[in-house]
């Protein structure tokens, strides 16, 4: 294969890739997932007092997920951050935050309510996730006498692969717990989580032993997290509230609006400076600088289907920085060119060496800004981090766009087109025949 | 077509005096104003409303105070207001924003409230210069493997340039320094680095076979050869952040502003810092000592 075909393969490559691209970002409003600072929404970082352990960070986590999973917001994330030192509580589009900070603020309560107990209305409604109004119930025994829940495959053949949950308590809780079962034998008792149902067994036995086992067909995860309730249902670690962001929705898009108008204004001028300055390589630039954004485009789409990223205003910002990064590797290639062709070299010559000498510099700094980029994405938190993923997609999307359709644009150009009519490229005419 | 030809070197010493100065009023700012730290490092509460109908700031301080947001600042933007205060509880923060929110007569939809605890700030600034070690390490080994540790050194003296001059400034206005600021900080230290390293590619590339002129006077001769590229970038760098400055909003424009300062203060450094320093180091090799010798006795 020469040079030529590969070029038009290069070629061909791109057009397969920004079709590719399109694809995953179209239509972009819903393609690519916005951060809380544009949709609008409650974003809140809750650390304990002091520093934590990791299984107790953990366990914190576990607690924290079931509160805001009790809000019934659709979208929440709730992760550890910083280290496993923080809690990261993201509710889009949320409208109600004072009930949110209350409900994350609980200390965390976990009781076991007779279900017979509750309003005949109320009892057929007690499963997982229902959520008994304050004042409605009294709670036969409070989560603090249970010494030890595990999670343990099931032993029943009748249901291989299932998961249970195993209880101890302690001496009180012991004879407590066996009147409670003793009164309850075919009927539920729920186990309530600040208010919320977390699971309603049905009692089986009388429990006089203080061990007792929660069956049902719990997958590994759910029995897991069943018994981290049940063995911290108060929070191992308390939490504090340090960051709190509750941003309007109208307020967010205004500034993706102010943000992209800046962005598309941005790229106007450089295109037009370009093509001033460069002529018909310009118009190479101007390709260029949109292949670079639809592959961008593509990528922050593809990340965001993977739920790995959301645009924020931090991205916004280094969306807009990533434009002369773009830029840049064309005017490093236009540069070289008539650097090479000022020194009599033929448009074809410059084009094959200088588009190669122009592409080696790139990668060089692009390489080394890509690892100045990654301790900052690993280390930093916030905005610090988002501004760095932006950097390096910018940096990866940079040298596809080179490799792919500035090189081989320019050399096939090159091979044709320069010689006929030089001055349109601003390079001289005498060297064409050579 | 004749490109202008220009001494860079044989001005290092003007370039270095400029450096100078702007450094030492740097540092004079950062030592004696100090920076303008915002909530987000001390702890805090800023409320941002926007589409309010008729309001002087000073209605705004007051309905603030009303409202029990203890010591309001309030800052105007271009459609509205933000308010700092120094409450640290998240509840009351809530419940003092709708009451201002409401007394204004402005929607939900149109606030923000960001409350910081009192003792966050310290994490994000101990993670953010964390970071910024790692990467400076990052940067050093990269380039000293991949080139050679002088050009690592002086590239990294002329980040340390450019971040001390964009804080400086920022102490010298007293504008608010926020996480934003210093992600904007971080990432101008690399594209300044980009800058450099496309320097000292050429100078690299020009380094090989050096025979028949001074390591600085080749190193000059490749200052000017990628001059234009210089120029370009430079601006196709700063026009878009430029637009992001006048046309974005109070955040965009927050990051604007350190990117602005960081991006010209970088291309400076790269010419003015970076080279000159790198080439003189060079120049103290036997090997080009010798060649100065020679051209200094042909002269």
């Amino acid at each position: 294969m020469d040079s030529r075909q590969k070029n038009f393969l290069a070629l061909a490559g791109l057009v397969v890739l920004l079709v590719a691209a399109v694809w995953a970002f179209w239509p972009p409003s819903q393609r690519i997932t916005q951060g809380l600072d544009l949709r609008g929404g409650l974003s809140v970082i809750m650390s304990p007092v002091g520093t934590a352990d990791q299984t107790a960070m953990e366990r914190a986590l576990a607690i924290v997920e079931n509160r805001v999973n009790g809000l019934g917001v659709s979208e929440a994330t709730v992760q550890l951050q910083n280290g496993g030192q923080a809690i990261l509580i993201q509710m889009p589009g949320y409208k109600d935050p004072k009930k949110a900070i209350a409900a994350l603020g609980q200390t965390g309560k976990l009781e076991f309510v007779e279900v017979a107990s509750l309003p005949t209305t109320m009892q057929p409604n007690v499963t997982a996730g229902f959520v008994l109004p304050k004042g409605s119930y009294t709670a036969a025994l409070g989560g603090d006498v249970i010494t030890k829940a595990t999670a343990t495959a099931s032993t029943n053949k009748l249901t291989p692969g299932a998961y249970e949950v195993d209880m101890q308590f302690n001496a009180s809780g012991t004879t407590k717990w066996a009147s409670i079962t003793q009164a309850n034998v075919g009927k539920q008792i729920a186990i309530v989580l600040d208010g919320r149902v977390v699971s309603a067994p049905v009692v089986e036995n009388a429990i006089v032993g203080g061990d007792s086992q929660i069956t049902g067909s719990f997958t590994a995860d759910q029995a897991n997290q069943l018994a981290t309730i049940l063995q911290s249902g108060a929070l191992p670690v308390p939490l504090r509230f340090s960051q709190t962001e509750v941003v309007g929705p109208t307020l967010g898009q205004d500034a993706l609006q102010r943000g992209v108008l800046a962005a598309l204004f941005g790229i106007l001028i450089v295109a037009i400076y370009l093509a001033i300055y460069y002529r018909g390589f310009g118009v190479v630039a101007w390709v260029a600088l949109g292949s670079f954004a639809m592959v961008y485009l593509g990528i922050l789409a593809t990340l965001s289907r993977a739920g790995q990223y959301a645009l924020s205003l931090p991205g916004i910002a280094g969306i807009v920085l990533s434009i002369g990064l773009a830029a840049d590797t064309s005017i490093l290639i236009f540069e070289r060119y008539k650097e090479e062709t000022a020194m009599g070299r033929s448009p074809r010559m410059a084009a094959k060496s200088g588009t190669r000498h122009a592409i080696l510099t790139s990668l060089d700094a692009d390489a080394v800004t890509f690892a100045s980029a990654i301790p900052l994405f690993i280390f930093a938190i916030g905005p610090v981090k988002g501004f760095a993923l932006t950097l390096m997609i910018g940096i990866i999307c940079d040298l596809t766009v080179a490799m792919l359709f500035t090189r081989p644009a320019v050399m096939l150009l090159s091979e044709s087109v320069v010689p006929k009519i030089p001055a349109f490229f601003g390079v001289k005419g005498g060297g064409a025949g050579a | 077509m004749r490109r202008p030809y220009i001494d860079f070197m044989g001005k290092k010493r003007v370039m270095f005096s400029i450096s100078g100065v702007v450094l030492v009023v740097a540092i004079a700012a950062l030592a004696f104003r100090g920076l303008n730290l915002g909530i987000e490092f001390k702890g805090g509460t800023a409320v941002t409303i926007t589409n309010v109908s008729n309001a002087t700031v000073a209605q705004v301080r007051s309905a603030a105070s009303d409202a029990g947001l203890p010591e309001p600042e309030v800052q105007t933007t271009q459609n509205g207001f933000i308010v700092r205060s120094i409450e640290t509880s998240t509840g009351a923060a809530q419940t003092e924003a709708s009451a201002l929110a409401s007394t204004l007569h402005v929607a939900a939809a149109d606030t923000q409230v960001n409350t910081i605890g009192p003792a966050w700030g310290s994490n994000i600034t101990n993670s953010a210069l964390l970071a910024l070690a790692v990467s400076i390490l990052a940067i050093l080994a990269y380039v000293s493997v991949r080139f050679e540790y002088k050009m690592a050194v002086t590239g990294v003296i002329a980040l340390f340039h450019d971040a001390i001059i964009t804080l400086g400034l920022y102490a010298l206005l007293g504008r608010e320094v926020t996480p934003n600021t210093v992600a904007a900080l971080l990432t101008i230290l690399g594209y300044s680095l980009y800058d450099t390293i496309v320097v000292f590619h050429r100078i690299r590339e020009n380094t090989q076979n050096l025979s028949k002129k001074t390591f600085m006077a080749m190193a000059n001769d490749s200052l000017n050869q990628v001059m234009a590229r210089w120029i370009n970038t430079g601006l196709a760098s700063l026009i878009p952040v430029l637009c992001l400055l006048f046309l974005g909003g109070s955040t965009l424009q927050d990051f604007a502003f350190a990117l602005t300062i960081g991006l010209i203060s970088g291309a400076y450094s790269s010419f003015a810092v970076a080279s000159p320093l790198y080439a003189m180091w060079k120049e103290h090799e036997p090997r080009y000592q010798a060649l100065k010798k020679r051209f200094a006795e042909a002269k």
